[in-house]
């Protein structure tokens, strides 16, 4: 790996510094030891030398004045190295992504998808090895598949920081998306420190770090059965994943291979700017064409996921042969608002068992073990952050923004919709008025969840329509 | 809140809630050492004595361990004593009623009795009163399960704090920075309070979090004005209780901010920043962090007297505002 040069400080008072000379010319080999440059001070110029063998690269002008100590001032390849990259402190980019400077500019930078992992260049014999990172930096390289070897850092001495990644994702990087709106700070305003009767916390929007390089991201399938015929797909409902339908499965036998979708920011899908509900269905669409499920599929969706499927399969691309949704989002606008609040929140089980029996009629459903199941699933999960912005953009305000009543009126294949009467989270009423092609199961002293307060009966339907033989 | 508003010192704050629980509970009584007719070392008890009789306003004598100790006793036997210390300092004499009786006894009786007592501490620096009366030992204390231990930095949260640690059935230690008693603000009249454990956004920003106590908050949110002019904002936090601390508060900030400075005045070393800083190394918020976590406390020595090495012993409006712009630039 290339080693740094860096500015030392060479007196106590010292903040900048300026190379009066440099004593090599760039190229030149040097060996540890060797004088490299004469730094000056405002007391001495004192001669700094070389703490590597090898070639030296990319040497700071030495008519540049006011140096920060701990700048990089130039990079010395070892033997067998090749100066592929330039060092961000040393030279700037031509092109510097926006607002590379200390503004937080750049981090409002939106990607597109996921970057793609950036090859090291030019074969260089790298030496892997604990990179100077924020952990900042080291979870946005993660989360992105960037690895934190091929940046350079623009922090002091050479740390990479968040900035740095973002403009390593930078293809991806360039048109904040226009829909997308993530709260930003509020304006600032000193509050008062003397306000009288207010001591409460203004409320503060929880915000991913600024930093964060967004993409809507895509959809993960799941395999969750195998089987030979058509594929049944499911699709989980806000704050679920694909995993979340394996009670449901439990002693089921179906003749075709089952998948669950993880829908963007679910699950293991990444994708934490989602700036809208199309979003989600062009990202299950994706997973599902590129998994190649060109043949017949009979799908599933559950609340949030039902309204995905219902407008996936109006799109016709894929073969959609019959549609069940339980619960469906995308027929009215209310929401119950505080219920996706309090669930994305909670952080304990004591807190979130609170929410999931908003979920049911009957309390028994929710067993402190599927609570428990269900925190672990939040925490594996691409992140809570990531759900917020969901329901930010699909659920402003705790309303339902999106209607899936026209895509349903334009299909053709069967299609049942299934809705508990005591459905909390979304009022049952929205059931009224469907299209007259979709058949409606009310289930009475149902919640939100009929298959699992009434799996029975989900099951049967299930199978009178993808297996009208059974 | 119907309540009229006036301007109050924070000195006053305090003695009106003082005079509020007096009124509401009779078991409320003031203890210390020169409260009565001399009205305190800072003139925060006032004519207390005058309306509430020396029965009530009690001058101790010239022993913090003897006070303490009879006004531990008071609590176990249902009173509600507010012992106010002199100077925080002279918490030092006090240590075994505070730390090993009044923080223990509860627990060590299984929670049959416990102790409903106040103690108040005017702490600080930048009076001129040298090194044996201008400490801030706060983080001793709060190192003690047991105890609660607050830090109001206005005149309506010193009332609102100090009439929610009477009403609390345990010890509260109420840290009171000197140089705050004169300093005004709104105070509503009438009861009310401010909850123990809770800090406070004192002003919202994304760059870079503030936590602060105490006169810091103050010299916070001169630095983040400052800052601001230079497009940097800062959210300033007011931690108001060491003990609960309000983690959550400042999780949510760093999230935002990706950047954390702490900002005390008692010694830097093993001190609240020091708490802070790993609570936050240690929770969700570590993976949002984009630059070092810095601290800013007293210095490594004695408070000195001499008024510029005074000045300087202790974080300032410049030293936040360097440490703020080094951050921001990168440099740190």
């Amino acid at each position: 790996m290339p080693s740094e040069v860096i500015l030392p400080r060479v007196d106590m008072d010292m903040a900048t510094g300026k190379i009066s000379k440099w004593l090599v010319p760039p190229g030149a080999t040097v060996t540890k030891g060797q004088p490299l440059f004469e730094i000056e001070t405002d007391k001495a110029t004192m001669e700094i030398e070389a703490e590597a063998d090898g070639t030296i690269r990319d040497l700071v002008d030495a008519s540049a004045r006011d140096i920060p100590v701990g700048s990089v001032v130039a990079w010395i390849d070892a033997a067998g190295e090749a100066a592929a990259e330039k060092p961000a402190a040393a030279e700037p980019a031509p092109a510097p992504p926006r607002g590379r400077q200390q503004d937080e500019g750049a981090e409002q930078a939106v990607a597109e998808s996921p970057g793609t992992p950036k090859v090291s260049s030019g074969g260089l014999a790298r030496v892997i090895g604990r990179e100077r990172a924020t952990p900042l930096a080291r979870r946005l390289a993660r989360e992105h598949g960037i690895a934190l070897a091929d940046l350079r850092g623009s922090g002091p001495r050479g740390r990479i920081q968040a900035s740095d990644v973002a403009a390593a994702s930078k293809p991806v990087l360039l048109e904040p998306r226009p829909a997308r709106s993530i709260p930003e700070a509020s304006p600032p305003a000193t509050k008062s420190l003397f306000a009288a009767g207010d001591s409460t916390n203004p409320e503060t929007t929880p915000v991913a770090a600024s930093a964060a390089p967004l993409s809507p991201g895509s959809a993960t399938l799941v395999r969750l059965r195998e089987g030979d015929g058509t594929p049944l797909v499911l699709i989980h409902g806000f704050g679920s994943e694909a995993n979340g339908w394996r009670p449901f499965l439990t002693g089921q036998s179906f003749t075709g291979p089952v998948f669950g979708l993880d829908l963007p920011g679910h699950g293991g899908a990444a994708g934490n700017a989602v700036a809208g509900f199309d979003d989600l269905v062009d990202a299950a669409e994706s997973a599902l064409l590129e998994a190649g499920l060109k043949g017949a599929i009979d799908v599933v969706g559950h609340s949030l996921g039902g309204a995905v499927a219902a407008s996936m399969a109006e799109r016709g691309m894929l073969d959609v042969r019959s549609l069940l949704l339980l619960s469906p989002a995308g027929l009215g606008p209310e929401i119950n608002g505080g219920f996706l609040q309090g669930y994305l929140g909670a952080t304990s089980e004591t807190s979130l068992r609170p929410w999931m029996l908003e979920l049911v009629v009957d309390p028994q459903t929710i067993t402190p073990a599927l609570v428990r199941a269900t925190l672990k699933a939040r925490q594996r999960s691409a992140g809570v952050e990531a759900q917020r912005r969901v329901a930010a953009a699909v659920f402003p305000d705790g309303t339902q923004c999106f209607s899936i009543r026209a895509d349903l009126a334009r299909l053709r294949m069967p299609v049942r919709v299934i809705f508990g009467t005591d459905d909390r989270i979304i009022p049952a009423r929205h059931a009224a008025g469907l299209p007259p092609l979709v058949a409606l199961h009310l289930l009475p002293n149902i919640g939100h969840m009929p298959h699992f307060e009434a799996s029975e009966v989900v099951t049967t339907i299930l199978n009178q329509v993808i297996d009208p033989q059974r | 809140m119907d309540a009229a508003v006036r301007e109050l010192s924070y000195a006053q704050a305090i003695q009106e809630a003082m005079a509020i629980a007096m009124e509401a509970d009779e078991n409320v009584i003031l203890m210390g050492e020169d409260i009565g007719v001399y009205g305190g070392a800072f003139q925060v008890t006032g004519d207390l004595v005058h309306r509430f009789g020396e029965d009530r306003v009690m001058d101790t004598p010239i022993s913090e361990l003897g006070g303490a100790g009879v006004a531990v006793g008071a609590a176990l036997t249902g009173l509600k004593p507010i012992f106010e210390f002199q100077f925080s300092d002279f918490a030092t004499l006090a240590m075994e009623q505070i730390v090993n009786q009044a923080a223990k006894i509860r627990y060590m009786l299984g929670g049959e009795v416990s102790v409903p007592l106040v103690m108040r501490f005017p702490a600080g620096s930048g009076t001129g009163a040298a090194a044996q009366h201008s400490q801030s030992l706060e983080a001793w204390l709060a190192h003690v399960p047991g105890l609660k231990v607050v830090q109001p930095s206005t005149p309506y949260d010193v009332k609102g704090l100090l009439l929610a640690a009477i009403a609390d059935p345990d010890p509260v230690m109420i840290f009171e920075h000197k140089l705050l008693y004169k300093m005004k603000g709104p105070v509503p009249e009438g009861s009310y309070t401010v909850p123990i454990g809770k800090a406070e956004i004192r002003r919202q920003g994304s760059h870079v979090t503030i936590v602060a106590t105490a006169i810091m908050v103050h010299r916070a949110l001169e630095a983040a004005i400052e800052l601001a002019k230079d497009g940097i904002e800062a959210e300033v936090i007011d931690l108001r209780s060491l003990r609960p601390m309000d983690t959550g508060t400042i999780i949510e900030s760093v999230k935002k901010t990706g950047k954390l400075i702490c900002v005390y005045e008692g010694v830097k070393t093993l001190g609240i920043g020091a708490e802070i800083s790993a609570a936050i190394a240690e929770s969700e918020a570590f993976d949002y962090l984009d630059a070092p976590i810095l601290r800013l406390g007293g210095a490594e020595c004695p408070i000195p007297y001499n008024p510029d090495l005074e000045k300087t012993a202790v974080p300032q409006v410049d030293t936040i505002l360097a440490a703020a712009r080094s951050l921001l630039a990168g440099r740190l």
